[in-house]
């Protein structure tokens, strides 16, 4: 930052410009996607219609008829909200706990916690699978539900554990001794003091979820499909349907791509678990 | 932790410790049990259902015998090393960048992270078109009359390298930021002290400003070393694992053998071979990072 001061106008000129360069490099991609989604199938295909062509809202308009994508969208949204709105809710208690009342195994809990999410989940794909068709809850909302929340669990409560060490003390204690309930702590004090970090984390587990694939391919066949599971299953190989797949992706991600840009802060601050304030 | 004499109601400890129960509950039940139940099954061998039938260490012998894994644990260690070794340098030089004081730094930022906001599945589908000898980039670059081969998915001896490239696509811009929030973190002083030193800058960068930085450094790792254990998603989007069994992946090894081949026993064995690798990377390196600051 100090090196500003001495910089020269070309330098400073030619760092802007390589930044936007390496920005258009990592949008590309996606514009590319997005591009390609305006087009029809035969034109997506030829090069020379790269960036001039004449753009269709066909792909968007048949996407219920090709893929089904509404009822696809409509699992990825309720899945990934309640899976959300649990984790939070298990884990707002939880983080509580550990940053206002640690014991001496605190620490290890929460490094025992964190080491899941490092464990290959090949692991226990089985198992999870294995139980869900046993009790009757395969390819269910409430099963999908269950498996993210838990898949995230972790991550929730580091995040949040971060966030609430740094409310001082203090003003807990201060509430503990007019009596405040612990309930009452958590809903007047911690939760309104916190609220930024706790919408960050809402945000990274929402966008986790949504992008979740692993699990939710094997977990479900129709009833419960998300839009990754309807992605996966329709990827063709030969670009035979460049232009219609393209649509359903950019639609698929769409949410993400808006949401994030309007809470820029939050997303910044959630996908790197808090470490950017 | 300071647990410094307070006086506490032992009832609010309770119900704080109550708090965590579901958490460590699940994480018992769920993530030890499934997996000691897996490991278990490594031992059988079971086929459609899961049998208890005793068959030693043969699904080990089969596993390690095995092209298939043997290529699927090479790919697995070229994707690890090449992604965590570009995408920290690549993360840095960009994160150095935008220290600069850069106009639209926020814009930057959130552009940089957005590929981090997709799944893999899309990530993959899309590099997968990028990287398509008759439709994607190559065809483009033809068309302009650049004669230039970029089809690295139908390479067997290179196609990691394409799904590398989408890797670092998705997860450096991750890495710049929680770097730049590192490198925001240096106090000015440091700078003004190294140049009053006459230490060149990217000394400066090197031996002082990098090893203040562990902590997100640290944070990086976690999640880029996850994220290489876990790959699975990238590779059925992008290559299917072909051409051949050119770019397959343990994860991929595992969900194959278990849900496709039928053959349960050779997946439990591979997804405990994977357990105990991270196991034996893992538990050491924990003790060395969190043992010591634990009081």
């Amino acid at each position: 930052m100090a090196i500003v001061a001495q910089s020269s106008r070309t330098g400073r000129i030619s760092r802007a410009t390589l930044a936007w360069i390496v920005a258009l490099l990592f949008f590309f991609p996606i514009f590319w996607m997005v591009l390609t989604s305006f087009k029809t199938d035969a034109d997506a295909v030829k090069p020379q219609y790269l960036l001039f062509f004449t753009p269709t809202l066909d792909n968007y308009l048949n996407m219920t008829d090709n893929y089904d994508y509404w009822r696809f969208a409509r699992n990825s949204v309720i899945t990934s909200v309640f899976a959300t709105a649990f984790a939070l809710a298990v884990g707002i208690p939880c983080a509580y706990a550990m940053a206002f009342n640690p014991s001496r195994h605190t620490k290890d809990v929460l490094m025992w916690m964190l080491s899941t999410k490092m464990l290959p989940a090949a692991a226990v794909l089985y198992p999870m699978t294995y139980i869900t068709k046993s009790v009757g809850l395969f390819d269910t909302h409430f099963m999908v539900i269950v498996v993210l929340m838990l898949i995230n669990l972790p991550i929730v409560i580091w995040m949040l554990f971060t966030y609430f060490k740094e409310i001082p003390r203090e003003i807990i204690e201060a509430a503990q001794m007019d009596g405040v309930s612990t309930w009452g702590e958590i809903r007047e004090i911690l939760i309104p003091l916190a609220w930024g970090g706790i919408v960050s984390t809402a945000l990274l587990c929402f966008i986790f979820c949504w992008n979740e694939a692993y699990w939710t391919v094997r977990l479900t066949t129709t009833e419960a499909a998300t839009l990754s599971k309807l992605i996966e299953g329709n990827r063709a190989p030969e670009g035979l349907f460049f232009g219609r797949l393209s649509a359903v992706s950019a639609a698929a991600v769409g949410p993400i791509i808006v949401l994030g840009w309007f809470c820029q802060k939050q997303l910044v601050q959630g996908l790197t678990f808090g470490a950017v304030k | 932790m300071d647990e410094t004499g307070r006086p506490r109601r032992p009832l609010r400890n309770l119900s704080a410790k109550l708090a965590m129960l579901p958490m460590i509950l699940t994480a018992l039940v769920v993530f030890v049990g499934g997996t000691l139940w897996t490991v278990v099954h490594s031992f059988t061998d079971s086929k459609l259902l899961p049998r208890l039938d005793w068959a030693g260490l043969e699904q080990y012998d089969r596993l390690w015998s095995s092209d298939r894994w043997l290529v699927s644990i090479e790919n697995l260690v070229i994707y690890g090393v090449l992604s965590l070794v570009f995408s920290f340098l690549i993360g840095f030089v960009l994160a150095a960048l935008l220290d600069q004081k850069i106009r639209f730094e926020d814009t930057f930022r959130t552009i940089f992270l957005y590929p981090f906001a997709l799944s893999f599945i899309v990530t993959g589908l899309v590099w997968q078109w990028l990287l398509n000898p008759d439709f994607g980039i190559q065809s483009v670059l033809r068309d302009w009359g650049w004669d230039v081969t970029v089809d690295p998915l139908y390479d067997p001896g290179i196609v990691i390298y394409g799904v590398l490239v989408a890797g670092l696509w998705q997860g450096t811009g991750f890495v710049m930021c929680l770097m730049l929030a590192g490198l925001r973190g240096i106090d000015e002083d440091i700078w003004k002290a190294a140049r009053v030193d006459g230490i060149p800058k990217w000394k400066t960068y090197l031996f002082v400003v990098l090893p203040m930085m562990r902590p997100v450094m640290v944070t990086a790792l976690v999640i880029v070393t996850a994220g290489i254990v876990k790959l699975y998603d990238l590779i059925v989007a992008q290559t299917g694992g072909g051409p051949g069994i050119a770019s397959e992946v343990p994860a991929k090894y595992v969900y194959d053998f278990m849900f496709r081949a039928q053959n349960l026993g050779q997946g439990f064995a591979a997804s405990t071979m994977m357990l105990v690798t991270v196991a034996i990377i893992l538990i050491p390196w924990a003790y060395l990072e969190f043992g010591g600051k634990r009081r």
